[in-house]
């Protein structure tokens, strides 16, 4: 029995190590080039950074595994940031703006997931038209300017300590086991596997495959939400813009998780590796005193390495 | 064996637009019986499986499953009345457990906690469904790592596992080895001693022998006969199949002088795909090229053609090689209008006229500037000798008959002055008028010294277009037949690898 769970896990992990050697390798080199990143501190701060992106790159495998794509997840985040930052401002006390937020991104994942399935568009398109959406949604609500200082409440998240650990790395490892469940222990993660590798034998299942697949993009706008309280807390404040390329590092962090845009191959432990692959890489550059636009150029030039190379070794 | 009947399907008609894929068809399955189904492509298998699975609706006639009418609707309907159809391509999900592709859509939930799925009750029913089945496949272990053979047992205990009566099968054994063969002829063995019933559907006759109960023989949407496996020998079987009246829509002069070797292919080898291919084709001449699905003649053509690479041996066209690219083909005169003309032969969402000349644009125009004056008087031509039904040579491709198309593929490679072609199926999914028109005009492209190989699954087509026939089986040419030796059963008989 034993054995054989660790034959399933070897073999989930078989999918991903182009993730593994990144992290590692990235972690020795920054460790042997700078003097600080291999410090409790730095360490620690890399997975308070790393935990927006794990978050959201978490909807993101999901969505992946289905054969789909959703652009719109980093606007989303902006978006939901910022309906939290005035609900805030409007006193209307943290559970009913955290509760809103969520929605905010829920309801533009069931939009997403309702296009995709029901007008057959294809997600790249569609979600591309929703990240203009939420992106000019945050804008409008903001007119175009940060909101700021929302108090010690919304800062807990990123600052607070539960059991002496820091929030954002609590609530990144309660997403993480509650996603995990979601896929590999209920019918609907059964579904976003089966969705990407054979739809057709799903629905000859008599499975609902369209409330499935809308499912899954209305988890991914919860998630970027949850991140979006995170992003929130740690700037004590909400920018309209702030998501903006995140849907790139979540994307690239699941590719190099060993998660395949076709039929529904990969494993959600591979993401978190590939999320802190990306986060250290960032990381480690900021110590080296690289601008963020080389950082970009960076993380692009890794993502396309890592995929040359899962291609000699034919995975 | 018990002989009581678990399904009938009486006068079963149904009409496609066009074609009547069924006409007044009855079919009768024993308990514990495996009937063996065949015929030709075309013959009304499949859809006569397919109204059974409840894929489609019979225009007339009934089904009566334990002696009871039988409305079915559709799939899900057809599964709890017993009856489970394994599809030749294979629906599982390859990134999920074995247990949970049993499963799928229908999975136990847990005991304790609510919204979860309760794997270990999935493992433990799945684990002695296989072993019922004698299969050793670990119920845990991902689909995507199972050999075809294990993945064609999942398939057979997830038809198992809503409890069917009746399991179809169609052409189950076409993706497995020998060995692989031998598991799942035990399995079927093991299903109908439990007095399950199976329909099996088969290309190879053989196997008719080998699993079989009784055999019905589907020709042209009609019912042939019903016999017991004891009393039937290959012959009475192929003769049943193939015994339609041949009629004369092939208009072929055989009487044309052959001139110049077209190609010639010495002992070509492509691992795993094909072996010891010898060929030669002669300007006036159409070669056929017969065998069944899967038997290696669409992979030959692409090897000839350059759009795939070979192992060993040599490819020679008009005395020239050209090795691994199609434009080093199409620049000495090959043309190949491909089987799947919508994906391969055109672009759909170019005019007419764009398709014509798409491949010919160097020799039209030299300087690379296209003068549209010159493209319309040369499309036209086309269309006009070719009768090309369309309103406009701008017309969209995708707008035109299957029948049209095919002929705008022609008109490009004739428009290259093509003087070798290969076609793969040229009037494959075409109807009968515009077919009998293809076949004139492949008369007359070799009575003005062009060379044809021609790859067809319809016998009546290979019979009556080839001067000579290659046929195939199995990646390999198991006899080449002259004109007069070309009978259906000589090419039947060689496409199955029968050597007796």
């Amino acid at each position: 029995m034993s054995e054989t769970v660790w034959r399933v896990w070897a073999r989930r992990a078989a999918l991903a190590p182009g993730a593994v050697y990144a992290l590692i390798v990235l972690s020795l080199v920054f460790g042997v080039f700078t003097a600080q990143f291999l410090t409790l501190h730095n360490l620690t701060n890399v997975g308070m950074q790393g935990s927006v992106l794990i978050i959201v790159s978490l909807g993101m495998t999901l969505i992946i595994l289905t054969e789909g794509i959703d652009l719109s997840l980093g606007p989303v985040l902006g978006l939901a940031g910022v309906v939290l930052a005035l609900c805030v401002k409007q006193q209307m006390g943290l559970p009913l703006a955290i509760l809103l937020a969520i929605l905010a991104g829920a309801a533009f994942g069931a939009l997403n997931g309702v296009l995709i399935t029901r007008l057959g568009l294809p997600p790249f398109v569609v979600t591309l038209g929703s990240f203009g959406m939420a992106q000019g949604l945050a804008l409008v609500l903001t007119q175009g300017s940060s909101i700021a200082g929302l108090g010690p409440a919304v800062q807990y998240f990123y600052d607070g300590r539960i059991l002496g650990i820091q929030v954002p790395i609590v609530m990144t490892a309660i997403t993480f086991l509650v996603v995990y469940i979601i896929l590999y222990h209920t019918k609907f993660g059964t579904y976003v596997f089966a969705i990407g590798g054979n739809q057709e034998a799903l629905s000859l299942a008599g499975v609902r495959t369209r409330l499935y697949k809308t499912g899954v993009y209305v988890l991914g706008g919860i998630l970027a939400s949850v991140a979006a309280l995170v992003m929130t807390a740690r700037m004590n404040g909400a920018h309209p813009t702030v998501g903006v390329g995140l849907e790139f590092d979540a994307i690239v962090s699941v590719i190099l998780g060993g998660t395949s845009f076709e039929r529904g191959r990969g494993w959600l432990g591979g993401t978190i590796i590939g999320a802190l692959a990306v986060s250290v890489l960032r990381n480690g550059l900021n110590l080296i005193g690289l601008s963020t636009s080389w950082q970009v150029t960076a993380v692009g030039m890794v993502i396309i390495l890592a995929i040359v190379v899962d291609g000699l070794r034919g995975i | 064996m018990a002989n009581d009947v678990v399904l009938q399907l009486e006068r079963i008609s149904k009409q496609f637009p066009g074609v009547k894929a069924l006409d007044d068809v009855n079919f009768d399955l024993r308990r514990g019986e495996v009937h063996m189904l065949v015929g030709e492509n075309g013959a009304g298998k499949s859809t006569l499986i397919k109204i059974l699975a409840g894929a489609h609706r019979q225009d007339t006639g009934r089904i009566v499953l334990n002696g009871q009418p039988a409305d079915i609707h559709n799939p899900a309907q057809a599964l709890g009345l017993g009856v489970s159809v394994i599809y030749q391509e294979f629906n599982l999900v390859p990134f999920i457990s074995v247990a949970q592709n049993i499963f799928l859509g229908r999975e136990p939930r847990h005991p304790k906690i609510p919204g979860l799925i309760d794997h270990a009750r999935m493992n433990a029913e799945s684990q002695a469904l296989l072993e019922s089945l004698s299969v050793d496949i670990d119920p845990r272990s991902m689909v995507h790592y199972l050999g075809v053979a294990q993945q064609q047992m999942v398939e057979v205990a997830k038809a198992l596992s809503v409890n069917a009566r009746i399991v179809v099968m169609d052409e189950p054994t076409s993706a497995l080895t020998t060995r692989e063969i031998e598991q799942l002829f035990a399995a079927i063995k093991r299903l109908t001693a439990r007095g399950v019933s199976v329909i099996y559907i088969s290309h190879r006759l053989e196997e008719v022998f080998q699993i079989g109960d009784r055999v019905t023989v589907l020709r042209d949407g009609k019912w042939i006969t019903t016999m017991n496996v004891q009393d039937a020998t290959m012959d009475v079987i192929i003769q049943a199949m193939v015994g339609r009246t041949i009629d004369r829509m092939f208009p072929r002069d055989f009487a044309i002088e052959k001139g110049e070797v077209a190609l010639t292919v010495r002992n070509l080898h492509r691992h795993g795909v094909l072996q010891d291919i010898n060929v030669t084709v002669r300007c006036g001449e159409i070669v056929g090229l017969a065998g069944l699905v899967g038997a290696g003649r669409t992979e030959l053509a692409r090897v000839i053609f350059g759009a795939d690479p070979y192992d060993a041996g040599e490819v020679t066209i008009f005395g020239r090689t050209v090795r691994g690219s199609p434009a080093g083909c199409v620049a000495i005169g090959v043309g190949f209008l491909p089987e799947d003309r919508k994906r391969e032969g055109l672009a759909l969402i170019l005019p007419l006229r764009e398709n014509v000349v798409v491949a010919s644009l160097r020799r039209l125009f030299p300087w690379g500037i296209i003068k549209r004056a010159k493209e319309h008087s040369v499309v036209t031509d086309f269309v006009k000798s070719l009768d090309i039904v369309t309103p406009s040579i701008n017309r969209m491709t995708k707008f035109l008959s299957g029948g049209t198309q095919q002929k705008v593929v022609l008109a490009k490679w004739l428009c290259t002055q093509s003087r070798f072609l290969i076609f793969d199926e040229p009037t494959r999914g075409i109807d009968v008028g515009t077919k009998a028109e293809i076949h004139h005009l492949m008369n007359e492209m070799v009575k003005q010294g062009a060379a044809i190989l021609m790859i067809s699954s319809e016998l009546p087509e290979v019979l009556n277009m080839s001067d000579r026939i290659y046929v195939m089986h199995k990646g390999r040419i198991t006899k080449e037949l002259s004109r007069e030796e070309a009978t259906p059963e000589a090419i039947l008989r060689h496409a199955m690898g029968v050597t007796t």
